[in-house]
């Protein structure tokens, strides 16, 4: 052998080796598909996706995992260019195995109308490692400066616990008990509807976040006023293999218990100054947000309205001061007879309203019903003296929140002025035809007689 | 060692390439890889140099699924060899596979033999009739 043929040989060899050693998947096939060259990384990667124990046509190796390839490049109508740059092919060749692929990035090149150029490359560790920085990203960005006292849980597409920081226990009191569990567990019984649940995530994906503010339980059953901000991760769809992964971030704060619980007498602007119970406004807020989300996830809410009988002969007998003694008492039997979710609300002098989502009329009467008993069951004491009264109750349903909240009003009240006019310490519910006089006026039209 | 021809699927191979001097490997019909434990190469024979296009001396001493070998890297070969060595268990086991030697795939059935008396393993490759 010559100086220069020797030396030919070895350039020759060393470039073999080159493509030997490159790190990527490298083919060169006909436009139909049938390889002419790869390399050994191309060979790793495609071999566990053949069906057939060959490789003689790249199409036909990776049509399990990415059927389309085939019409895309006969589709591509450039005589050359660039067919698709790193597409993402998601493979299943699970089989729990080490080393198995699960994400490979697909670069085609049509070299000429008769030939293409393929880079393959595992790019599984990669895009976890991608996703994990991002998800760390929203996290950080979710934690507002200043916080005292937080906790942070992972949350699934269903808004089941999936994951939480140590802080947890120090917050809440819960533990390794919370797997799975919805994220209603930090709310006490019945604050929260399993609609609720739903709405909040869906809030959450469509702003970005989902803030509310209340009260809050711990493991140990007891209260707290807290925050909750739920806001979803990015690449949340599920990888292959790892299904119930994170999809929301939840901040459970702790604000403290300088709020006045348990009467939740933390801000004027939205609480009823006598009796505690929301004021107008707040009533009018819920109704909005809560109608506003039956239109989207359509489910019935239920109005109710209630008035004490006759008080204005309780206000003539026992005056101002024993009027008031009276509505408050009324206040704490309508505490005691709703869901922690139902907004109960003093909307006028002796008038209150009762918003409780998810509910249908068979439920609403159920519950005005056992209202009436309970008032009716238990008196008041004025002066040391009981004071007997009952209340009359009007129910309107919203089956998916149209009409708003007036019109929701409207018939409550309609309804209330059945029920007065038929001899009052009784329910009754609005149905079609029925007239939409005010309560008030049959009131004072009785104290007019 | 006598002069009848060792052949691929011979039951008892590994012990009859243990006892081959190199120069003997060089004359088989079939491809010898062996390998110790850290999978260094340490056995490279003229049929599987020829095949390849690499001389033992680019080969000899290099880790094989990682610079020898890269396209057995993968559960179907290299994961079966940690198996057996985890597990330490015999491995004899005949795979079709496809190689891609200077850069052409081929058909070819890969032998896979790992023993845990025995300090060399084996990938043994023969090239399938087309």
């Amino acid at each position: 052998m010559t100086p220069d043929l020797a030396q030919l040989g070895a350039e020759h060899e060393a470039l073999i080796q080159f493509l030997y050693l490159a790190p990527v998947g490298l083919v060169q096939a006909d436009i139909h598909g049938e390889v002419a060259m790869m390399n050994p990384v191309a060979a790793q990667l495609l071999m566990p996706l053949s069906r057939n124990g060959g490789l003689d046509n790249l199409f036909v190796a990776l049509e399990g995992v990415a059927p389309e390839l085939r019409s895309v490049v006969a589709g591509h109508a450039e005589p050359s260019g660039r067919v698709c740059d790193g597409l993402h092919v998601y493979l299943n060749a699970g089989q729990g195995a080490k080393r198995v692929p699960q994400i490979l990035a697909l670069t085609l090149l049509k070299l000429d109308p008769e030939r293409v150029m393929a880079v393959i490359s595992d790019i599984t560790e990669q895009v976890r490692r991608e996703r994990r920085l991002r998800q760390n990203d929203a996290w950080l960005n979710a934690i507002l400066a200043g916080v005292k006292d937080y906790a942070l849980v992972s949350l699934d597409l269903q808004g089941r616990v999936c994951d939480w920081n140590p802080s947890i226990e120090r917050v809440t009191g819960f533990g390794q008990d919370l797997l799975g569990q919805p994220y209603t567990v930090f709310y006490p019984l019945d604050a929260m509807t399993p609609e609720h649940r739903q709405d909040r995530l869906r809030e959450a994906d469509a702003n970005g976040w989902s803030l509310d503010e209340g009260r809050r339980l711990r493991a140990d059953g007891s209260l707290y006023w807290g925050s909750s901000l739920i806001a979803p991760l990015p690449d949340r769809d599920p990888l292959p293999g790892d299904d119930a992964g994170p999809a929301y971030c939840l901040i459970l704060r702790d604000i403290g218990d300088q709020h006045g619980l348990p009467e939740r007498g933390h801000d004027d602007a939205i609480l009823d100054h006598l009796t505690g119970l929301a004021n107008r406004r707040a009533l009018f807020e819920a109704a909005g947000r809560e109608l506003g989300r039956s239109s989207v996830a359509p489910r019935p809410t239920a109005l109710l309205m209630i008035d004490a009988d006759h008080f204005k002969s309780i206000n003539d007998r026992h005056g101002h001061p024993g009027g008031d003694i009276v509505l408050r008492h009324l206040a704490g039997l309508l505490g005691e007879n709703f869901r922690e979710v139902d907004v109960v609300a003093r909307i006028g002098g002796e008038e209150f309203a009762v918003l409780l989502p998810s509910t249908d009329l068979a439920r609403a009467l159920a519950v005005a019903e056992r209202l009436r008993a309970s008032v009716a069951a238990h008196p008041a004491t004025v002066d040391g003296q009981p004071v007997a009264y009952t209340v009359s109750t009007g129910i309107a349903i919203a089956p998916d929140g149209e009409g708003g909240i007036d019109r929701l009003l409207a018939r409550a009240d309609a309804a209330l002025y059945a029920a007065k006019r038929a001899g009052r310490n009784r329910v009754d519910h609005w149905r079609a035809g029925m007239d939409t006089h005010s309560a008030h006026q049959q009131e004072d039209a009785d104290a007019a007689a | 060692m006598t002069d009848t021809p060792i052949a691929f699927d011979a039951p008892d191979l590994a012990d009859r390439l243990a006892q081959c001097t190199p120069e003997q490997l060089d004359t088989l019909g079939f491809g010898v890889i062996g390998f110790g434990a850290d999978t260094h190469v340490t056995l490279y024979n003229a049929f599987e140099s020829q095949a390849a296009g690499l001389s033992p001396q680019r080969v000899l001493g290099q880790p094989l699924f990682t610079n020898v070998a890269p396209c057995m890297n993968n559960f179907m070969v290299a994961q079966r060899f940690e198996d057996a060595q985890e597990e330490n268990s015999v491995l004899d086991a005949t795979i079709d596979y496809v190689l891609t030697l200077r850069m052409r795939p081929v058909k070819v059935a890969l032998r896979l033999l790992a023993n845990p008396d025995a300090a060399t393993r084996y990938v043994l490759v023969q090239r399938q009739p087309r």
